[in-house]
């Protein structure tokens, strides 16, 4: 599975490095408002290629969390690219907010129990 | 308590107990236990968690943590000088509530904020948008995310407690992201801030199956502080969140043109245009999608406005010239975008392009764009 994962994702880079390469330089017509907002990040061909990858990686791991391919795609399309980096290959890792009631009163007991009956 | 600033400011310092007799009295009769709220601990009878045992805890964690500047060091700066223009009570009534099921805090706190807002939504018709099974719990990202698909704009706010108040003051409930662990077991948990109160130093907030939460703003801090003060507020694209910048305003913009249709995107780049008349991403933001939306002659107002301010921009003058050629007028979209290429810089290479495309243009005599 991991491994058909990566092939995957390395047919991905081919496919999109070989469409973008050629016309990545300078399009004509309007430039983008992401331009106007930090117009000293260096948007390449490149970063574009990583954005598609990570979107994908990212989509594959909400589904591996439970999720159907589907509302993952949808999920994923609702972020920003930089939201996908920030979430891309840490989503095991990245804080989500759960916190039952029944798990805080576990702690809050162990926490009672460590200043009172020391 | 005494003041600890000895070793290292971590928590175990400040939670460690001196003296502490005397502390259970206050906690039972504490302004936390309304006489409504359930017998201390329940059986496993309900789901409904026990969060008075919790409530009590974060009563005398208020305690410990007095004169903590260490610990808690924006909410004693707060209680040493109040900020300016932050009044001195402040409770949004009007913010609903959802209870929430286990570990779906994500989502009923996501549908106090977007039913606050307007939308008719509940906790499980978010579920499948930002709750993640096999985490038990809603990504930060996600909750940004969600908004967005209902044209609504999320925009996290600076790290900062007097932010949080000015926002909730200026009408917008906070949602932030609480860390209710003992190391090294983090419990993350997203509450909504719907108000505050000075004089007993208390944040109101809708948690968890708390309809109206009080919690010492010492408590907020310590419990907020390991996700990194981390707090989002949700508006319509017409309405900036009191604290947010420029840059800001303009990335939540920009994220949900990607997402919800270009009227929202075009409120939002308007909006910012009137708050911040010189913004030039502002203007390119709202010109770019009068031109997607092929409302040509807009987005010409709106570029040619822009560039008496800044009449150098390369990159206005490349996008006046796109649409002044779209309309027809090649001659004076060629004179515009020579403009542009004499203008050194990361726009250079993108007005010859699109220079050479006028050329052409030119002598095809190419008709306006049909539009």
């Amino acid at each position: 599975m991991p491994k058909s994962i990566l092939f995957r994702s390395l047919c991905r880079l081919l496919v999109v490095a070989l469409l973008a390469g050629p016309m990545a330089p300078a399009m004509a017509g309007m430039i983008g408002t992401d331009r106007a907002i930090a117009p000293a990040s260096s948007i390449d061909q490149r970063s574009t290629v990583v954005a598609m990858l990570e979107r994908s990686d990212v989509a594959t791991q909400l589904q591996s969390q439970g999720i159907d391919p589907m509302a993952a795609k949808a999920r994923v399309a609702s972020m920003t690219d930089a939201e996908v980096a920030s979430l891309a290959g840490r989503i095991d890792a990245a804080p989500a907010g759960a916190a039952s009631g029944w798990a805080i009163a576990a702690v809050v007991a162990v926490v009672v129990w460590y200043l009172y009956f020391r | 308590m005494p003041e600890l600033r000895t070793g290292r400011p971590s928590a175990r310092d400040c939670s460690r107990p001196g003296a502490t007799s005397g502390l259970f009295a206050g906690l039972f009769t504490g302004p936390f236990i309304e006489p409504s709220d359930r017998p201390l601990l329940r059986g496993s009878a309900g789901p409904a968690p026990p969060l008075q045992l919790m409530l009590m805890l974060m009563l005398m964690l208020a305690l410990l943590l007095g004169g903590c500047a260490a610990v808690v060091p924006q909410s004693e700066a707060l209680r040493a000088h109040w900020p300016d223009g932050v009044a001195d009570r402040v409770e949004l009534g009007g913010v609903p509530f959802f209870a929430q099921d286990d570990y779906q805090c994500g989502p009923a706190a996501l549908a106090t904020v977007l039913a606050f807002n307007g939308l008719s939504v509940t906790p499980d018709a978010l579920v499948p948008r930002v709750y993640l099974p096999g985490r038990r719990g809603s990504l930060q990202v996600e909750m940004m995310a969600a908004p967005r698909r209902d044209g609504l704009l999320s925009v996290q706010i600076a790290p900062r407690l007097d932010d949080l108040l000015r926002e909730v003051q200026a009408g917008n409930p906070v949602i932030v992201l609480q860390d209710y662990g003992v190391w090294p077991l983090p419990y993350w948990h997203y509450a909504v801030v719907v108000g505050f109160d000075r004089a007993r130093g208390l944040a109101l907030l809708r948690s968890g199956s708390k309809p109206r939460l009080e919690l010492p703003l010492q408590v907020l801090e310590y419990t907020w502080k390991p996700a990194g003060y981390w707090a989002m507020v949700v508006v319509p694209p017409d309405r900036i969140p009191a604290t947010a910048t420029e840059s800001q305003w303009l990335e939540a913009a920009q994220a949900l043109e990607g997402v919800a249709v270009p009227a929202a995107a075009r409120t939002a780049y308007a909006a910012a245009l009137q708050r911040w008349p010189h913004s030039l991403a502002g203007a390119v933001g709202l010109a770019n999608v009068d031109y997607r939306l092929g409302r040509l002659a807009d987005a010409e107002a709106v570029l040619r406005a822009a560039l008496q301010r800044q009449p150098d921009s390369a990159l206005l003058l490349n996008n006046l010239a796109q649409v002044v050629s779209d309309r027809g007028r090649h001659d004076e979209a060629l004179r515009l975008i020579d403009g542009a290429i004499a203008v050194p810089g990361p726009f250079q290479a993108a007005a010859l392009a699109t220079r050479t495309q006028i050329l052409a243009r030119r002598s095809d005599n190419t008709p306006p764009l049909p539009r």
